[in-house]
């Protein structure tokens, strides 16, 4: 098992390499080859109208001009053991997972990622909880009175909620729910340890939004795999035992079902932690995929490099957690442990 | 169909079927009759086998008497009592009461009918305390080591926490079993208990049944496609065909003097492993003098380019000569994992002449797979030489091989999955002459129907896809495949394995006729010893990728040298009631012995 662990934990570390190397050659050595100076990359990290001497006196600090190894391992360097930005007189501090320093808000990138990610983590775990309870039990019960009614209208509206964008849900909800009945409050997010109540109400629409999404993906993935699983040679022997239908589907049937669904569920759970970039504008907070967003629009190129990569991190530390609980969930899968 | 009425009623009896009818509704069509009025009964503590081949109704049936219809589209009328209780009327939970309490199932794929994500203790305690909810885990703990304990599974104290994974395809039939005896059920019905195993494992699993037939005094009921399987274990036979049973009676009987003409047909297809080559080919090639005159054509015995085996022994080059062949594989630890060598065939060698057939058998797991891979040069073999008429073919450059591709052919196991549903037979078949450069598409087509006439088919199927054929038609095809390039040598791969037992006689006879007229060689691999006897000149036993014995097919089968040749041949089912009893007793002195010993 501890070897199973490590094994994992190395091909994580792994592809994060691989990730690191891909994002830090779409930022700064793609650019180069499209004819791009350094001086016109500067640009992109000092912001708008910049004088040449402000340009010049960026590309030295940054080592813009220097070969694209030696930048490599500056960055690398940065991340592992941080870094110092030194601006005339001033010189910034930035710590250990040194993703980069933003020049537009004059501030390390990662303590700003910092302090949005309880927002988005709120989203996540909120909206992951409603889509994974709502869409197995839709499905569930779609799949055992498949033809009935229920079936039909529930995966009808699934193949709605797979098809409809969250800015046109997000904002048919905020415009009918919130202002037309004003069923939900409008307020700014709250965090969960100042006013859980407050937090829970102004969370709720924005975790229904999101989760109706991916919940209709869920309802449908989970039919599909239970209809699978009811046909199985194991699903008749247990009924030959003389277990009760409730026994068979839930003992039996579900397990089975789920197993394939953990795996989709962890990396939903990572990229959503990357940043839900259309349900956190759409309901105004404040998280890392606002953020990047945000940054993207002002050409704040150091954030949108930390962003991607703490995104690839959560994925990949999604991917492990799943990749540690599959042996616990299916058995068959510790043969190779 | 007199002897299929009701017998007298016997006033003991546990399980009674009355005129049982199920058909199933379809979309467009008629509905299909699966059983049209069935009627059996079956005495406390005896034994009934039901045999038919695909199609039969027989698993409808089963199926049937656990009430396991319900909540599917199937309609049934006519009764089914079971322990005293009418499985058609009672209501779910009255059958829930009697599945598993008082008839228990055991199932034919042991590789899928076991739960894969629970250990088999929680199933087998689950079997046990859906009927006694009032039991702890502890007694029913206690039961599921007994019951695993009298299955014959070792340590089974420590076992229980096993999954399913973690057994072989007889041990986990076993457990199936012991599920089955966890509430002690007055009626076990077995459907293909033994189809998914090697020879010694179902001789094993048989006698088993048996064995706890006669000491827990239940009743069983075998399902087999095979008379064969059901000889030994069973006092009374139901013979199955097309939903509706043609003979009912004493297995001795059945076996000895068939009424039905269905009956007569099916055990003359059962090939029997006291049948030689010598006396099959004769037969064979009577049948068809008999059939030609019939059909207004003259076939001399001349005629047969084969007739006496070509090849003498002595002086010419074998066709094929394999030496000391060996293929590894290595066996990954996952990722990053340290790998392990596993060698699939080790050292196998022989010497096969043109015009002869050598049969490969051996039970799953053996290399006789691989070593026809080898041979095919499909794989590459690790060690050793394959030489092919004398020319050196054992590290040929895929290039270099590909005019030898014309000259050896291979037919598969499973011609369901071995044939692409979404190209006609016409093309499949063709397919190979365009390959090897054929241009001219009106000659292909001529010789594609030509050939499929030949192997029984009619050039008016040229353009159909696969999946209007039935298995043996398929099988048919693939040969049809094979042949289309006028190959020296075939290899099969198990080509009757998935046939029923008609089938695989007409196929079996098919390609004796064409060895005759073509002169071919085929290397014949299958794990059924009565078909490889009767169609092989020469054959190779194998065990965990050795050849253990080797030899001409009549003498391997009447002197064998090797202890496992003597075991498989002692695990083989024969159609002979008291004969297969008397081989039982063998087996279990045997195992007595070998415990004894030990």
């Amino acid at each position: 098992m501890l070897t199973y662990i490590l094994r994992r934990l190395g091909a994580g570390l792994l592809l994060l390499a691989v990730v690191t190397m891909v994002t830090f050659w779409i930022f700064y050595v793609l650019p180069r080859w499209a004819g791009v100076t350094p001086q016109g990359m500067a640009a992109m990290y000092v912001g708008r109208a910049p004088t040449p001497e402000a340009l010049a006196a960026t590309v030295d600090r940054l080592g813009l001009d220097q070969p694209v190894a030696v930048q490599f391992v500056e960055f690398v360097r940065g991340l592992l053991f941080g870094q110092e930005f030194t601006f005339g007189r001033e010189t910034v501090e930035c710590a250990a997972p040194c993703l980069g320093y933003s020049f537009i808000t004059n501030s390390p990138v990662l303590p700003q990622i910092l302090d949005r990610l309880p927002v988005t983590m709120s989203l996540a775990a909120g909206a992951a909880v409603i889509w994974v309870i709502g869409g197995v039990t839709v499905g569930v019960v779609s799949a055992v009175k498949k033809g009935s009614v229920f079936d039909r209208i529930a995966m009808s509206t699934a193949l709605v909620g797979v098809s409809m964008p969250i800015y046109f849900t997000g904002l048919l909800a905020l415009a009918f729910l919130v202002h037309q009945w004003g069923l939900f409050p409008v307020s700014r997010y709250v965090p969960l340890t100042e006013d859980p109540v407050s937090w829970f109400q102004v969370m709720l629409l924005p975790w229904i939004t999101l989760a109706f999404l991916h919940a209709a993906q869920y309802a449908r993935q989970t039919r599909a795999g239970m209809l699978e699983t009811l046909n199985e040679d194991y699903i008749r022997t247990a009924r030959a035992k003389g277990l009760s239908e409730r026994k068979v589907i839930f003992k039996h049937a579900l397990r089975p079902t789920l197993t394939p669904i953990v795996t989709i569920l962890g990396l939903d759970i990572g990229l959503v932690m990357g940043g839900a970039i259309l349900t956190e504008k759409v309901f105004s907070l404040n998280g890392v995929g606002a953020y990047a967003i945000d940054a993207i629009i002002s050409n704040d190129l150091p954030v949108v490099i930390g962003v991607t990569l703490l995104g690839a991190v959560f994925v990949v530390l999604c991917n492990l957690v799943v990749d540690l609980l599959y042996p616990i969930v299916d058995p068959r899968v510790r043969i190779n442990a | 169909m007199a002897s299929t009425g009701p017998a007298a009623t016997a006033p003991d009896a546990v399980v009674r079927v009355d005129d049982l009818r199920v058909s199933f509704p379809i979309m467009d069509a008629d509905d299909v009759h699966a059983v049209k009025g069935l009627s059996f009964e079956l005495p406390a503590g005896g034994a009934l086998g039901i045999v038919g081949e695909s199609g039969s109704g027989k698993s409808v049936t089963s199926l049937a008497l656990m009430g396991l219809h319900r909540g599917s589209r199937a309609r049934i009328s006519g009764s089914v009592e079971v322990a005293g209780q009418d499985v058609n009327a009672a209501s779910d939970k009255q059958l829930r009461a009697m599945r598993g309490n008082d008839i228990a199932m055991v199932f034919q794929d042991p590789m899928q009918s076991l739960h894969p994500q629970y250990t088999i203790g929680n199933q087998l305690v689950e079997a046990y305390r859906v009927h006694h909810p009032k039991a702890g885990r502890a007694t029913a703990r206690a039961r599921a080591i007994e019951s695993l304990e009298r299955v014959g599974i070792p340590e089974p104290a420590k076992r229980i926490n096993s999954y399913p994974h973690e057994f072989s395809g007889g041990m986990r039939q076993r457990v199936v079993i012991a599920m089955g005896l966890m509430c002690d059920p007055k009626v076990l019905l077995a459907d293909e208990p033994t189809t998914a195993l090697d020879v010694t494992v179902q001789a094993q699993v048989l006698d088993l049944l048996d064995e706890l037939r006669r000491d827990l005094g239940m009743a069983l009921i075998l399902v087999s496609h095979d008379l064969a399987v059901v000889a030994g274990s069973v006092d009374e036979v139901v013979v199955m065909r097309h939903g509706e049973a043609v003979e009912r009676g004493d297995v001795r009987r059945v076996l000895a003097e068939p009424e039905h003409a269905y009956t007569r047909a099916l055990l003359d297809a059962v090939p029997r492993v006291e049948v030689s080559r010598a006396q099959r080919r004769a037969q064979d090639r009577a049948d068809r003098v008999e059939r030609d005159k019939a059909a207004g054509r003259i076939t001399e015995p001349g005629e047969f380019a084969a007739f006496t085996p070509s090849g003498t022994t002595d002086g010419d080059t074998p066709l094929l000569r394999v030496r000391d062949l060996s293929q590894r594989f290595k066996v990954r630890g996952g990722l990053w994992g340290r790998s392990s060598d596993f060698w699939a065939v080790k050292g196998a060698g022989f010497d096969l002449h043109k015009g002869q057939t050598l049969g490969v058998v051996g039970e799953s797991g053996s290399g006789k797979s691989t070593l026809s891979r080898m041979v095919m040069r499909l794989l590459e073999p690790t060690e050793g030489t394959v030489e092919f008429e004398g020319r050196d073919i054992t590290h040929l450059s895929e290039r270099a091989l590909r005019p030898l591709r014309r000259d050896i052919q291979m037919v598969f196991q499973n011609p369901y999955s071995s044939l692409n549903p979404r190209v006609t037979v016409g093309d499949a078949i063709g397919t190979a002459l365009r390959v090897q450069g054929e241009r001219n598409r009106g000659e292909i087509r001529n010789q594609v129907c030509e050939l499929l006439e030949r192997v029984g088919l009619e050039s008016g199927h040229y353009n159909r896809f696969p999946h209007a054929f039935s298995g043996g038609q398929r099988q048919r095809i693939a040969i049809a495949r094979a042949l289309i390039l006028k190959p020296k040598l075939i290899i099969c791969d198990e080509p009757v394995s998935a046939l029923d037992v008609s089938t695989q006689d007409q196929v079996l006879r098919l390609l004796s006729e064409l060895q005759d007229d073509f002169g071919l060689t085929y290397i014949f691999v299958a794990h059924d010893l009565a078909v490889v006897r009767q169609v092989s000149d020469r054959v190779a036993v194998m065990r965990k990728g050795e050849i253990v014995e080797m030899g001409d097919s009549d003498t391997v089968y009447e002197n064998p040298q090797s202890d496992y040749t003597r075991s498989l041949l002692a695990a083989a089912p024969v159609l002979d009631a008291d004969e297969s009893r008397r081989l039982r007793a063998e087996r279990v002195q045997g195992r007595a012995q070998e415990q004894a010993t030990v």
